[in-house]
């Protein structure tokens, strides 16, 4: 008996260790990030949370604890809360249109070549090696009203010189097209890496079973390929809503957003304790949509 | 002169790439007129006075002067800074590019000596008690500034803010494609033109909106007032085509044609004349808008001395050619020589006529107490 428990406490002191040393690889590993996050995430959202509520003001002797701010902003009336609607009616529409057009790039990166398939996934990637204002400042020159499409059109007579077509730049067109423009290569990643690790193997057996490339795709393909397809949309939507550069730059005269009025409360407006309250707003909302997206992903990892 | 501003335009200034690389070639004309002398600053209260004794001598501080500044204005050809250099150690730069970021900045702990803010915005640097007064006795070349901008640049009779660069803001339209009648900002909304209209984005529309209107005083203008300029602006916003937030985006639409009237500064009056455009930058019968920049001093500075000194500098009237010759903006300095200047310039900008930077031919920019209702109003326009 004893000798045969000799080994127990052996085996104890030799785990134990290990287990230290695992626990402190953990927590090394997990420090920086952790850090990171606390410096540069949490404690700037209570600032910005102070700030809301009077907590902290821009100019000293303004102090004064109240939730007025907030009162105004969620009043049914209010101009930001529209603006807030206005800002999610334009990223739902701005990511379903990425969605649908990056998913065939997707698939046929994924599916429908084998040969070069990274060097075209590279393609795709090769506007992002220029700065995002050139890229504005090249779809100006393409819409403008002396523009390559403006030009064409006065060329062969379809509109008449100085008649250009007035949506082509500055309006909400323009802000979805750039905003497409500058999305659909990173919604096509993650379509592109569910599609490329979808096991092929289950295609041929839906051939094999008389399915046709429909509905091999419609019941296969697709249902597999969701998880993908809503971490792309998560993706897009989610910094869309506080999207500003877009639309100041190309939106016009409707061009105004959530994110815009955000920024001239912070800015011009010198009005920080509003521009705090839309500020925790959408961080909310976001983290709203988050939880909601997550669990949709998990639900679909789970099921597949 | 042309090589000058060619090399202006294709530099990126500060001031949201380019701002306000504008106005007035000069104005030291107006300036003179605005009978500067050198007796008159001396009723200017210097209000800190008390400050400069108790603080130590020029030669004990360190001298590592920190200035907050619009970018352009630290090259090492300025001869300001290039005069300031030859005697003291070359001050340390950090970039600011709108005034309410600079105020971000401050308010977020940095702490530079001396900042380049705008007259607007001086009583906000001191609400949020950072900045104390020059001691205009410690600066040889105040005396020849603008009186009236020297007393803009004071609260509670004390010398918070040494102006420096000035310009004007004012319609800039293509003569050849806008046919109009009478020289006013109600260009702006205009039916005729729409969508080929530019506004500003900013709150100075509820300002000129005031003026077109003949609001007693557009910058202070109280809620029935504002909500009846708000209202006017969401009327007339239809046929405008976009607000330009940079000049550099203004002075692209304006080359291609995209825009033919705008609210601009002068620089993009040069910009549209050398795209080949014929541009004519109105005197509107409401009268020019106008800014003006300068220093304000930071409490507490450590190099208490050099910050006057730096100052002065930028005061001084071979500053005041170089930043005209080279920047095309107006200078406080009056003693300045028009004649370096180009004379067509001049002339366009009526640089000559005395009155043409006073009530109520200009409105020079100041501060708007009730920002934050501005801004609201302003926002309400811009989502309507």
């Amino acid at each position: 008996m004893a000798v045969e428990a000799q080994p127990v406490p052996h085996a104890r002191s030799g785990w134990r260790p290990r287990y230290r040393g695992k626990n402190l690889t953990t927590a090394a590993l997990i420090a920086p990030p952790l850090l990171w996050l606390v410096v540069f995430f949490a404690i700037p959202v209570v600032l910005v949370g102070l700030l809301s509520v009077g907590g902290i003001v821009l100019f000293p002797g303004d102090a004064v604890w109240t939730l007025s701010a907030w009162k105004s902003f969620l009043d049914f009336d209010s101009v930001y809360l529209g603006l807030f609607w206005k800002s999610i009616k334009m990223s739902l529409i701005v990511s379903a249109i990425c969605v649908v057009i990056a998913y065939p790039i997707a698939y046929f990166l994924a599916l429908g070549t084998s040969k070069h398939k990274y060097t075209l996934l590279l393609l795709i990637i090769v506007p992002f090696f220029t700065s995002f204002l050139l890229r504005v400042a090249a779809w100006k020159f393409i819409l403008g009203d002396q523009g390559l499409i403006n030009s064409f059109f006065y060329s062969t007579g379809l509109r008449a010189d100085e008649h250009p077509i007035p949506q082509l730049l500055y309006s909400q067109f323009t802000v979805m097209l750039v905003l497409g423009y500058v999305w659909i290569p990173f919604v096509a990643l993650p379509i592109f890496v569910s599609l490329e690790n979808l096991d092929r193997r289950l295609l041929e057996a839906a051939s094999d079973l008389g399915a046709s490339r429909w509905q091999a795709f419609r019941r296969v393909t697709l249902p597999l390929s969701l998880p993908g397809v809503v971490a792309a949309f998560v993706f897009i939507f989610i910094p869309t809503i506080g999207e500003y550069v877009t639309p100041s730059l190309v939106g016009g005269n409707r061009g105004f957003m959530f994110g815009n009025a955000i920024q001239d409360l912070f800015g011009p407006g010198f009005d920080w304790t509003t521009g705090a309250v839309l500020s925790m707003f959408l961080f909310g909302a976001v983290l709203f949509f988050t939880l909601i997206f997550a669990r949709f992903l998990s639900m679909r990892q789970l099921s597949t | 002169m042309r090589s000058d501003l060619d090399r202006i335009l294709e530099r990126k200034l500060g001031r949201g790439q380019f701002l306000k690389l504008a106005a007035a070639a000069g104005g030291t004309g107006i300036l003179a007129g605005c009978g500067a002398s050198s007796g008159e600053s001396d009723d200017t209260d210097t209000g800190a006075a008390g400050a400069t004794e108790t603080r130590p001598s020029i030669d004990q501080e360190k001298g590592d002067l920190k200035v907050l500044e619009w970018a352009g204005y630290e090259l090492p050809t300025y001869v300001g800074v290039k005069a300031y250099a030859n005697t003291y150690p070359k001050p340390k730069y950090t970039f600011l590019t709108s005034d309410d970021q600079a105020l971000s900045k401050v308010r977020a702990g940095f702490r530079p000596e001396v900042v380049h803010p705008c007259v607007g915005y001086v009583q906000d640097w001191v609400n949020l008690d950072v900045v104390e007064p020059f001691d205009t006795s410690l600066m040889k070349n105040v005396k020849d500034l603008n009186p009236a901008m020297l007393e803009g640049g004071q609260i509670d009779g004390k010398q918070y803010f040494i102006p420096a660069d000035w310009g004007f803001s004012s319609p800039l339209y293509r003569s050849d494609k806008v046919d109009t009648n009478e020289d006013t900002w109600a260009l702006f909304y205009d039916e005729k033109y729409k969508g080929k209209i530019s506004w500003w984005d900013s709150l100075e529309n509820l300002i000129v909106a005031g003026y077109v209107n003949g609001v007693d005083d557009p910058w202070d203008m109280d809620d029935g007032e504002l909500e009846d300029m708000k209202k006017f602006l969401i009327s007339k916003k239809h046929v405008v085509r976009n607000f330009w937030a940079s000049q550099t985006d203004l002075d692209a639409d304006m080359k291609a044609g995209n825009i033919w009237i705008a609210y601009a500064w002068a620089g993009s009056y040069v910009a549209a004349k050398d795209a080949g455009h014929d541009v004519t930058y109105m005197e509107p019968k409401e009268g020019r808008l106008s800014w003006v920049c300068g220093f304000v001093l930071m409490k507490d500075s450590p190099n208490y001395h050099h910050a006057h000194a730096y100052v002065d500098e930028w005061s001084s009237t071979f500053s005041a050619e170089w930043i005209m010759l080279n920047y095309a903006y107006g200078h406080a300095n009056t003693k300045a020589d028009l004649s370096k200047l180009d004379p067509g310039f001049v002339e366009v900008l009526h640089l000559k006529d005395p009155s043409a930077l006073q009530e109520p031919k200009a409105h020079m920019d100041r501060f708007v107490p009730r920002r934050k209702e501005y801004n609201a109003a302003w926002d309400e326009v811009k989502a309507a």
